[in-house]
Formats: C-alpha cells, sequence, structure tokens
C-alpha cells in the first residue's frame, strides 16, 4: 500500500505539472508557434490562396529587393521609425522632467496630458482625420497667419509620412513619459540632495546625476518605441483616404504584408515581407539589449 | 421480446432516416450582403425548397468589404461554396484557377447558350471566356451622372438644358457651379470625380478611354495601353481637373457623400440603385448621360460591372446541377429583386415589371446600359488597379504624365506577365 501510494506521488511529481502547463503549451503551439513556423514556409512558396503553393526557395527573398513597393514601404518604415523614436525620446523625457516637478495641479494636468493614450489608434487616427481636412480645424489654426485656407496634410506624399509621425508621437509620448517618471522616481532622493549640498543647479543635477541614472530606462524607452514604430499598421490604414496613400507615401512595411497577402493575394510575398520584418525587429532588439547590458 | 421490436424499429427508422439523408442534396449558397436584397433571397429559397424537396440550400451573407477574401480563403481551405456571386472586375482569377463551372444548360433547363441569352438583353460579356459562359447576371449596373437640382437651380443653371454634353464642356459649367473662398479654394464643388472610390479609376478613365476607340488594358493580348494618346488624354483631362482647374480631387470629401448631403451639384458614380439613397436624403436630382469628347469614336457611357451566380466546378457533379437549378430558379425572380434591392437585369420580366415602369430613371440607365462597355477583366486585378492608383496620386501631385503613364504602364505589364504566367489557364 505505501509502495503503491510513493508511486502516486511520484506520478504527481513527474507528470502533473506537465499536465497543468500543457493546454498553454498546446495553446502556444497552435497560436502561435505553428503560425509562425507556417508563416515562415510560406515565405519560401508562390500561393495564391486558389492553386496550391509551390516551392520557390529563396526566390521570394530576392524578388523582394528589386521590388518597388518594398524598397518604398522600407525606406517609409525607417523614416517612420526614426520620426516615431528620437522626438519621442526627448519630448516624453522633457514632459517627464516637467512632471515631476511639485507645481500646483500637477496631477490633474499630467491626467490630461495621458489622455491620449487611452483611446484605440483607430479611434485616433477617424478623429486626426477630420482635424486633418485640408480645409479643417488645424488649417484654419495654423494657416490663418498666412492666409492660407486649404493645406493637404495628408493628400500631399511630401506632407503626409510628417502629419502620420506627429499624431503618432502626440498620441504615444504620454506614455513614454511615465515610463521616465518611474525612472526618475527611483532616483535615491539623497543623490540630488548631496549634490545641491555640494552647489550644484538644476541643470548640472539633471546632466550629472539624473541621466545617468536614467540609463536602462532610456534603453527601455528607445527600444520600445522603435520596436512600437517597425510594427506600426493601423495608423497608416485608417488615416490617409487610401491605405499607405498618397502615392504609397505611407506605406510601410505592416500595410505590405496585407497588401500582398489579402489584396493581392500573394502570400508567399507576403510571408517574406514578414520574415525581413522580424529579422528587422530582432537586428533592433539584439542591438539594444546590448546597449542596455552596457548601461 | 418487445425491447427487441422496439430496437428493430428504432434502427430501422434511423436507418431510413439516415437513407433519405443521403439522397438529399445540400447546396451551400454564399452571397455578398446587400441588405436589402437578403429577405428576398430567403424566400426565394424557401421557394424553390419546396419546390425541390431533394435539394437543401445553405444561405449565407458575407458582408461586402470581406466577401472576396473570405472566398479566397474558403476555396484555399476547400471549403467554398457550391454556388456563389462575385463582380464581373473579380471574376477572371476564379476562371485563371479553374473554380468557375461552365454552365450547364441541361440543368438550367435551356436548350442551348442562344435560348439563355434570348432572355436577356445584355449582360454577359462579363462572364464569357475562351467562348464559353461560366454564370449567369443577377445584376448589370451602369453609373450615370446625377445633378443636384437646387444647387443647379442656385447657379441659375437648369441641368435639362445645361449638362455639357462634352468633356470639354464640362469644367466651365463645373466652375459656374463651383463655389471657392478668397483663395480660390472650393467651398462647394460644382462637380467632382469620385476620386476616393478605388473602382472609379478602373471605370472612369477606361470610359473616356473607349469613347476614344481604345482601352487601359488589352483583354485579348494582355498588354496594358496605358500610354497611349488616349490614354494620355484621359489621363491628361483628370490631372488638369485637380491641378489646373482645381475643381476638385482626391483631397476633398468623397462625392457620393457630399452629394447626398447635398453640398455637390453634381457627380457620376451612382447607378440606379443610388436613387432611393437620393430620395432618403431630400435630394431633388436629375440623371444626366456621361459626357463624350467632342471627336468621340465610339457612344459609350460609363463603363459597366455586373455580379454573376457562378457554381464552383470543385463540387460534386450532383451538386453542380443542384446548384445551376438553384442558379436559374434565383435569376428568374429578377423583377422580384429589381423591385425590393434595386438590382437591376435587362431581362423581359424586369423591364416589363411594375416597378420598372413607375421608375422614370429606367428606361435612361437601359439605353445607355446598350451602349456602355465592360472595363477589361484581368487576373490580377487589385494589383493593376493599385498600380493605376499610384498614378491616380502622382498626377495630382502635379508629377509629368509623360513620366507617370510610363511607369504605370511598366507596373500594369508587369504584374500581368507575372499573374498570367502564374494562371493555369490562359484567359481569353
Amino acid at each position: 500500500m505505501i509502495a503503491r501510494r510513493s508511486g502516486l506521488v511520484r506520478f504527481h511529481h513527474k507528470w502533473w505539472g506537465l499536465i497543468f502547463v500543457l493546454p498553454v503549451v498546446l495553446f502556444f503551439a497552435a497560436f502561435n508557434l505553428f503560425p509562425t513556423l507556417f508563416g515562415l514556409w510560406l515565405s519560401f512558396t508562390d500561393y495564391d490562396l486558389l492553386s496550391p503553393p509551390i516551392w520557390v526557395g529563396l526566390d521570394n527573398f530576392a524578388n523582394l529587393f528589386a521590388d518597388r513597393l518594398f524598397q518604398q514601404a522600407f525606406v517609409n518604415t525607417l523614416v517612420f521609425v526614426l520620426g516615431a523614436t528620437l522626438p519621442v525620446w526627448v519630448l516624453s523625457l522633457l514632459a517627464a522632467l516637467v512632471f515631476d516637478q511639485a507645481f500646483r495641479g500637477r496631477d490633474v494636468l499630467k491626467a490630461v496630458f495621458f489622455l491620449p493614450v487611452l483611446p484605440p489608434v483607430v479611434v485616433i487616427a477617424v478623429v486626426w482625420r477630420l482635424l486633418l481636412h485640408p480645409n479643417g480645424v488645424l488649417t484654419s489654426l495654423t494657416g490663418g497667419w498666412w492666409g492660407i485656407t486649404e493645406i493637404r496634410w495628408l493628400a500631399d506624399a511630401a506632407l503626409a509620412p510628417f502629419s502620420l509621425i506627429a499624431v503618432h508621437d502626440w498620441a504615444i509620448i504620454p506614455f513614454f513619459m511615465i515610463i521616465w517618471l518611474a525612472g526618475l522616481a527611483a532616483i535615491p532622493p539623497e543623490f540630488r540632495e548631496a549634490a545641491a549640498i555640494d552647489g550644484a543647479g538644476a541643470a548640472a543635477i539633471l546632466w550629472h546625476i539624473d541621466l545617468p541614472q536614467l540609463r536602462s530606462t532610456a534603453v527601455l524607452v528607445a527600444a520600445l518605441s522603435s520596436i512600437n514604430a517597425f510594427q506600426t499598421f493601423a495608423l497608416q490604414y485608417v488615416l490617409p483616404s487610401d491605405p499607405g496613400g498618397p502615392a504609397n507615401s505611407t506605406l510601410v512595411l505592416g500595410l505590405l504584408v496585407l497588401k500582398y497577402g489579402f489584396q493581392y493575394f500573394r502570400m508567399g510575398d507576403a510571408a517574406a515581407v514578414s520574415v525581413v520584418m522580424f529579422a528587422l525587429i530582432m537586428a533592433v532588439t539584439v542591438l539594444q539589449l546590448w546597449f542596455n547590458r552596457r548601461a | 421480446m418487445r425491447i427487441l421490436i422496439c430496437l428493430a424499429t428504432f434502427i430501422g427508422l434511423v436507418a431510413w432516416t439516415g437513407f433519405a439523408d443521403a439522397e438529399q442534396i445540400t447546396v451551400r449558397m454564399w452571397l455578398h450582403e446587400h441588405p436589402p436584397r437578403v429577405p428576398i433571397d430567403k424566400s426565394i429559397i424557401a421557394q424553390f425548397e419546396k419546390a425541390n424537396p431533394d435539394i437543401k440550400v445553405q444561405y449565407d451573407v458575407i458582408s461586402a468589404p470581406e466577401y472576396s477574401t473570405k472566398l479566397l480563403t474558403a476555396f484555399a481551405a476547400g471549403s467554398g461554396p457550391d454556388l456563389f456571386n462575385n463582380t464581373s472586375t473579380l471574376v477572371t482569377q476564379y476562371f485563371a484557377a479553374r473554380i468557375l463551372a461552365p454552365i450547364d444548360y441541361d440543368a438550367l433547363a435551356f436548350a442551348n447558350e442562344a435560348a439563355l441569352l434570348a432572355k436577356f438583353q445584355g449582360g454577359f460579356d462579363g462572364i464569357r471566356f475562351q467562348g464559353k459562359l461560366y454564370g449567369i447576371p443577377t445584376e448589370v449596373s451602369n453609373w450615370a451622372c446625377f445633378a443636384n437640382n437646387s444647387l443647379w437651380k442656385e447657379a441659375g443653371l437648369d441641368p435639362k438644358k445645361d449638362w455639357p454634353k462634352t468633356w470639354e464642356d464640362l469644367p466651365a459649367i463645373a466652375e459656374k457651379l463651383t463655389k471657392r473662398d478668397q483663395n480660390g479654394v472650393p467651398v462647394r464643388r460644382g462637380f467632382d470625380f469620385a476620386w476616393t472610390i478605388p473602382g472609379t479609376f478602373w471605370f472612369t478613365p477606361n470610359t473616356m478611354i473607349h469613347q476614344l476607340g481604345s482601352n487601359m488594358v488589352n483583354e485579348d493580348t494582355y498588354k496594358a495601353t496605358l500610354d497611349t494618346a488616349p490614354s494620355r488624354r484621359a489621363f491628361q483631362y483628370l490631372q488638369d481637373w485637380a491641378g489646373k482647374y482645381r475643381l476638385g480631387g482626391p483631397q476633398y470629401t468623397a462625392s457620393r457623400t457630399d452629394f447626398l448631403a447635398g453640398k455637390l451639384a453634381a457627380e457620376c458614380s451612382f447607378g440606379i440603385w443610388g436613387i432611393p439613397q437620393m430620395r432618403t436624403a431630400n435630394i431633388d436630382w436629375t440623371v444626366m448621360p456621361a459626357p463624350r469628347w467632342a471627336d468621340a469614336t465610339s457612344d459609350n457611357g460609363l463603363d459597366i460591372y455586373a455580379y454573376y451566380m457562378m457554381v464552383n466546378a470543385r463540387a460534386a457533379p450532383t451538386v453542380q446541377k443542384a446548384a445551376w437549378k438553384l442558379a436559374r430558379f434565383y435569376t428568374d425572380h429578377a423583377a422580384e429583386l429589381f423591385e425590393g434591392a434595386g438590382l437591376f437585369v435587362p431581362r423581359t420580366e424586369v423591364t416589363e415589371s411594375a416597378a420598372y415602369k413607375a421608375n422614370s430613371a429606367a428606361p435612361f440607365f437601359l439605353a445607355e446600359l446598350k451602349k456602355a462597355k465592360f472595363s477589361p477583366r484581368v487576373v490580377g486585378y487589385s494589383q493593376v488597379l493599385d498600380a493605376i492608383l499610384r498614378g491616380r496620386d502622382k498626377l495630382v501631385q502635379g508629377e509629368k504624365i509623360e513620366d507617370v503613364l510610363l511607369i504605370m504602364n511598366e507596373e500594369v505589364n508587369a504584374v500581368m506577365n507575372r499573374e498570367r504566367a502564374r494562371a493555369t489557364t490562359l484567359v481569353k
């Protein structure tokens, strides 16, 4: 009897843990691992959904680099990533430094400033589409001084990418401000007090105390903002009158995957773009992890 | 013993039911969503099932924006419908992938093609491949121009008298109808094209090009003919419209939306189905033909498109027969579909119906339809259209027309070469 019970206990030890995690493992395998591997396999095929996939090896990748749409989407994505990381990094830090100070009404102002983070991107895009109408509110506010009554914020191929970056940054800066604020809160107050006693001014404290202490936060903000920017999709899909338009000036890699896959039904090419995106994001993440380790 | 008898009876009943089920054929029917049509569909299907107890219809309505993608993914998964509809612009891909079954005249209860065509006054050009027909039209739609009578009157014009007969006359009339601010920016447009509806850039320039005796794409040779004199003229016209004359463009609210809001004096992207919407919006309208070029060689109005009922060639032969039978039954209710859902098909039952006779615009639409042409049908339609839309944007940005058309031509040819090479059957 005792031997049988100890056998059960051994079964418990050996299998119960596995049985409990099995549903999650199966879920992960079915909905994460399988689609990822299937996507990778698709990137080596020519598949239009109507006829069986044909193995083409690396052809899809080779063709991508000669493909005008891919080239344009790649450049647009890099421009967007630059516009959605550097200004975000600087402006969210500035906002955090402002809200780190004690002043009257700070909490209310901080809550108001944080509001753009709350609605989904699609809602933001729809609202901004109205604001950015060529004869809309923003045109009246900005162009009114010079008597301009029409600005093609979203219809001008040169202006549209920057309009999208501005909307994106407006919506995301408060989120990163919170991360900076958490980093600032983690700096022991004694450091600043000691520096102040030694005669350091606000600028010196910022430069010699705060910024060095915020190194890992800085890497985190850079990593999160760049990964988020590489994956951008909803804004480019909803804000312009044509997704990725005008003249593909806002076509980014995420949108190109959709276009190739579900508009052109070129599943192999769509999967190849996804793999390139994955590699890009992976490279940026590895680079930033390396910086983080050094920080 | 009693238990044994009961058991035997039960098993017998189950077996009989199973046998009866095995005899019944199920036809899976998919249609895109058009809300006023759905109750009529259900009524037709109920009548069909009553008349054909051996056929069961599994009817699914799929939202219009998702319809084509869902169809393709279902075909890819081998679970595509047996009977389905879609537009003439998209049918080539199904034909190329051998999904379309040629019409089974026997199942349709027509002696031959001539007998079928005798029932209609056109509409089959969009579904003929290599000389064979692959579907029956459920809607044949042509766009026309509509004028808002109040706005015309406000400008001192009468659409019936002043409507421009030529494209060349249109800018001057549109200018009279346009209200501008101090910088010349239109605050209320007089006339504009439906720049933001992608299909417009398949139909509208092609209509203009058709009138000059050419086409954007040659469906027979599978070559783009965008870099030609007629093409240059049509696209130059559209570029001037937005740039030189500043009469409209893609930056403004969609023309249909503004027309229904009473903010646009005229536009050309409504079919006969648009009239109930105008009635709801309290727009007092006049329907007018699309202008022609002064030196047009063809008197065609705006290009047409059609929805067809098609049968999946991958379905079992008995199911295909049942599906064609249902297609015939369904399309024989054309008058009901016109009256209740505004879906026009040029066939006698419709043109002799009370609803047709009560619709003052219907004879006009039919007359224009008879002169109109189908836009080209190609494999890779979405990609070709996208290349044309890129060109549209570049023209609006003010790029040189020669450069834009050259690139458009090159891109469209590249798409068509690639897609035709992939297609298993040569089209036409």
